[in-house]
């Protein structure tokens, strides 16, 4: 069973890698924020599949956590960019006022 | 030797993800690689055994310091200046200094070497003397709050101090005038309420992130986790609801006098905590001396400072964030 759990731990790595190269690479803001939801969520199945290959399945707690908390992130960049809409378009509109 | 491959592998990955947040100018991608350095460490904590840290590391550095970080970006520019000219000095410093850490490693115990003297100081007699002294399960709490109770004091009271500096830059001043009034904007909407399946689904995220915190908190003696992860979790929590549904909603749910108050109370609970043992005959922060069983007290000390410990995070953490959004994420 183990090399099975050993098998998954390799490939969610490569994929970690694949969200990093997409982080760095962009070219857009989407793409940045999208792999930082997936690295979230490669984190969290690496640390749930690693407490079953190291054996103590009671670390799911930590995987708990990191799932609920990636949520936040995702939610904090959605408002700055809708309230940076916001704010541009005040501008624009100031300016075409003027 | 599995765990020293999958952790040189992170760590590279740590490596060039921290190169590459230096080198970025749009400061934006700057805050989002940094929550994926911030993953990265986390997973690499969790390798190498280290639950509780992973645990807080999660919350702070992935999630709280994201939402921070966006909220500081919010009032400054989104891009990074590049630095003025003559750039040597400090690149001649830094590397000076990362010679002398890289030669101090040589001098370092090998990974998981069992000689190594901090397996030989004092871990052995936590390690012997925890179920007999303070019988919990979980060593790092026991070491955390009892017999490190004095570093820990001082850890809340160094929270307790850059809260007072962080809200000294941007506590009451009154922002100067934005590009648009507040008025104007909250009726543009300042947060996610127009949005349906965000609103729903945030909200409904809230009371478990907040029940998942409050379990943090008190399994803290069992598994990973404590007061300061679990008031990093609920204070996760309340700056959830007020994304979801506005700074002024999420000031109205914890207000902020309520959330300094927290602070202080959280410092004052722990410090009180040695004071009562010290006037029942123990020492300072002996819990020992709570209780007629020595175990049972220090059962009882080691739950009201972990308290106390929470009520600061969370109380830091939320009067941080309300500071922010009183300025305006705007």
């Amino acid at each position: 069973m183990e090399w099975v759990y050993f098998g998954t731990c390799i490939a969610i790595l490569i994929t970690m890698v694949l969200a990093v190269v997409r982080g760095l690479m962009g070219p857009t803001i989407f793409d940045r924020v999208l792999a930082v939801n997936m690295f979230g969520t490669k984190t969290v199945l690496f640390i749930a599949v690693m407490s079953f290959l190291s054996g103590r399945p009671d670390f799911l707690d930590l995987a708990l956590a990191y799932a609920l908390i990636n949520f936040i992130g995702v939610f904090a960049v959605l408002l700055f960019f809708q309230s940076r809409g916001v704010r541009r378009e005040a501008e624009a509109e100031r300016e075409a006022g003027k | 030797m599995i765990t020293i491959v999958f952790s040189l592998f992170l760590l590279t990955m740590l490596v060039i993800v921290a190169v590459a947040i230096l080198r970025t100018d749009n400061l934006f991608t700057a805050v989002m690689l940094s929550g994926i350095f911030s993953l990265i460490m986390a997973a690499n904590f969790f390798i190498l055994d280290a639950a509780d840290v992973a645990l807080t590391e999660a919350v702070i550095g992935a999630g709280i310091s994201t939402v921070l970080f966006l909220s500081a970006l919010a009032l400054t520019a989104e891009y990074d200046r590049s630095p003025p000219v003559g750039t040597w000095v400090p690149l001649l410093t830094s590397s000076a200094l990362g010679g002398v850490i890289i030669f101090a490693t040589f001098q370092a115990p090998r990974l998981g070497d069992p000689n190594a003297i901090v397996h030989k100081h004092v871990a052995p007699w936590y390690l012997e003397r925890t179920p007999e002294l303070i019988d919990v399960p979980n060593v790092v709490t026991a070491v955390l709050a009892s017999f490190r109770g004095y570093d820990t004091l001082g850890e809340v009271f160094v929270v307790f101090i850059a809260c007072i500096g962080v809200m000294s830059l941007l506590g009451r001043v009154r922002p100067r005038r934005d590009s648009i009034e507040e008025g104007e904007f909250e009726k543009r909407s300042d947060n996610l309420r127009h949005h349906l399946i965000p609103r729903v689904v945030g909200k409904m995220l809230v009371p478990f992130i907040v029940l998942f915190g409050l379990y943090v908190q008190f399994h803290g003696d069992f598994g990973p986790g404590g007061g300061f992860q679990a008031g990093a979790l609920i204070a996760a929590g309340v700056i959830l609801y007020a994304l979801v549904e506005g700074g002024p909603r999420g000031r109205e749910l914890v207000p902020e006098w309520f959330s300094s108050m927290l602070v202080a109370l959280g410092a004052l609970t722990y410090t009180a905590v040695g004071v009562v043992s010290m006037m029942r005959g123990g020492r300072f922060l002996d819990y020992s001396a709570l209780s007629h069983d020595p175990i049972h007290g220090q059962h009882m000390g080691i739950l009201i400072i972990e308290a106390g410990v929470g009520m600061t995070v969370a109380g830091v953490m939320i009067t941080i964030f309300h500071a922010f959004s009183r300025r305006g994420i705007r």
